[in-house]
């Protein structure tokens, strides 16, 4: 054993240098998170075993991609956020300051993120956008439809999870969260099939990170919903925007904190705009293709 | 050359209706100091707020003339200081070398190969050289209280605040770990809690007594030793006039007193005598066997 000290000093990398590092790491952790790791094999298999196989209505596939992209991601980035709570003595001492270390592992959900943009790829692949699963939609719309049950709840889910993380002691609320948005979705998604022509109920089934967009039934094929998908991709976005800021938000002082607390403002009232436009946008009554 | 100083002004701090420090006034400068003091008498808290763990509610701290108060200033701090608390927890699945390497991370080693050296160094300073690859969860208890004072050693920082260092650290060990840490003083500002008052008299210098909040004595060690002297003694029972007595191995009974007495059989004072009879022995006549 050595018991001469060196001379070592830190190589000071500093701000942006230090965020890539830390964000490098966090990715590392989290790619090799059982959970994690189960959601991206489930969905791959999911997404593999699909192909070629006709499809009643694509939401009903696309659910799975979001509950284990999304939702096992936010418990995993949960994990990943509240594992270095206990080394919170020494952690909280280092120069690297609570936000940044949170803006870390907020930079981890381009890993889900990537996940949901090959599946989308893959999807798009095995179920072409011409197929009458789709239901009424235009072309484009079509793409917004599967980009926000497949592509955004894959960010969304765990960006939740890190600002769930900061904020919340109780080491089962991603499970308790999970539970209650899969909840909601489905009793939403209930309620709109039985009143389809309200538009307070189309408000409700949009108030959520994740929607149905169309229904089968075997009585009249697929069933398009009222609601703009592309202003709903805007409002998911805008809650992403949310779950990062209420993130960054622990642990900021001063200027920092003045800055989050005006974005968050602004991201909220986007968020609101996106929401009355997804209700007000696309279809104005239920169309069955 | 400006000497590295931490200088504290009437600094108190509560916990709700809890009062843990009052008043405390210190200058400390390079070399070890220690700090005595009985459960409670608010060690914990002046370390933290040495750290910047912890802001005072009264008064003012400079560490290395920066105000921790200050959000940047605070992080120049921690750029410049090491701290081992009193009780550290692991992350789950982490070895002490992959969470030396973490805190490393944070402290802004970006480079990871210097980074990596730094890590190996600490480890080996410690003695946890053959075991960084041994996940932290199955080391013992004195082990894992290595790796947490690895940290606080990474890139000799200017400033290293231990809190029980040696608790649970066997002789060995903790000989070499007064070794680094009286090499690291020579240019450091090394305060360190303990209850060994064998490490405070074999390292110190300087010695810091805290008794409910407020410092009952601060100066040299042997200077409070001195305090002793002639007031400890050996005799075949309990001496009613000592404050505090306990059998010693060899079946006699070690007497401290406050008063001077020239009728019995004189010891040479250790720290410990000193420090009981600082503090009154205890709340009443203590008699231990």
């Amino acid at each position: 054993m050595t018991t001469a000290l060196a001379p070592a000093r830190p190589q000071t990398g500093v701000g942006r240098t230090t965020f890539v590092a830390l964000a490098a790491r966090e990715m590392r952790r989290f790619v090799v998170n059982p959970v994690f790791l189960f959601a991206v094999v489930i969905t791959a298999w999911w997404t593999w075993a699909g192909r070629g196989t006709a499809v009643a209505d694509i939401g009903l596939v696309n659910a799975f991609t979001a509950i284990f992209l999304g939702g096992f991601g936010m418990m995993a980035t949960f994990w990943l956020t509240r594992s270095m709570r206990a080394s919170d003595p020494v952690v909280g001492v280092t120069p690297v300051t609570l936000p940044a270390r949170t803006a870390a592992l907020c930079a981890v959900a381009i890993v889900p993120f990537g996940c949901g943009c090959l599946a989308l790829i893959a999807f798009l692949h095995f179920h072409s956008a011409s197929d009458p699963a789709y239901g009424a939609f235009s072309p484009s719309a079509r793409i917004a439809v599967v980009a926000g049950q497949i592509v955004v709840p894959s960010l969304g889910g765990p960006l939740l999870g890190v600002a769930l993380g900061r904020w919340v002691r109780f080491p089962g609320a991603a499970l308790v969260l999970f539970l209650v948005l899969w909840s909601w979705v489905s009793l939403v998604t209930v309620v709109s099939g039985s009143h389809p022509d309200s538009a307070p109920v189309a408000v409700l089934r949009l108030f959520a990170g994740f929607t149905f967009f169309a229904l089968h039934s075997d009585a009249g094929g697929v069933t398009a919903w009222r609601g703009s998908p592309w202003f709903f991709l805007g409002w998911q976005l805008a809650l992403c925007a949310i779950a990062v800021l209420v993130a960054l938000l622990r642990g900021a002082e001063g200027r920092v904190r003045t800055r989050i607390i005006r974005a968050l403002a602004i991201a909220g009232v986007a968020a609101l705009v996106m929401l009355v436009l997804a209700a007000a946008g696309g279809f104005t009554h239920p169309v069955t293709a | 050359m400006v000497t590295a100083s931490i200088s504290l002004r009437g600094v108190g701090r509560t916990f709700g209706a809890t009062r843990a420090l009052a008043g405390v006034d210190l200058d400390l400068k390079p070399g070890v100091t220690g700090l005595l003091g009985p459960n409670g008498a608010g060690k914990t808290t002046l370390l933290r707020l040495l750290a910047t763990a912890l802001p005072p509610t009264q008064g003012r701290v400079s560490v290395l003339g920066l105000d921790p108060e200050v959000p940047a200033e605070r992080t120049n701090i921690r750029r410049q200081l090491g701290y081992q608390p009193q009780e550290v927890g692991f992350p789950r699945g982490f070895t002490a070398f992959a969470f030396v390497d973490y805190i490393a991370l944070l402290k802004e080693w970006t480079e990871p190969a210097a980074r990596h050296a730094e890590v190996r160094r600490v480890l080996d300073l410690v003695g946890l050289s053959d075991l960084g690859a041994k996940r932290i969860r199955a080391m013992s208890g004195g082990q894992r209280r290595r790796v947490a004072l690895a940290q606080a050693l990474l890139g000799s920082p200017a400033v290293l605040i231990l809190d029980e260092p040696t608790t649970g650290v066997d002789p060995e060990q903790r000989v070499t770990l007064r070794t680094v840490l009286a090499e690291l003083a020579r240019t450091s500002i090394v305060v360190l809690s303990t209850h060994q008052t064998e490490d405070v008299a074999a390292l110190c210098e300087r010695v810091i007594v805290l008794e409910r909040g407020r410092v009952r004595y601060d100066g040299p060690v042997t200077e409070l030793t001195g305090q002793a002297a002639g007031r400890v003694w050996l005799a075949d029972e309990p001496d009613p006039a000592a404050k505090v007595s306990w059998r010693t191995g060899t079946g006699r009974y070690r007497n401290v007193g406050a008063r001077m007495r020239d009728d019995v059989e004189h010891v040479e004072p250790s720290l410990e005598d000193a420090y009981l009879l600082l503090r009154g022995g205890s709340p009443e006549h203590e008699v231990a066997s």
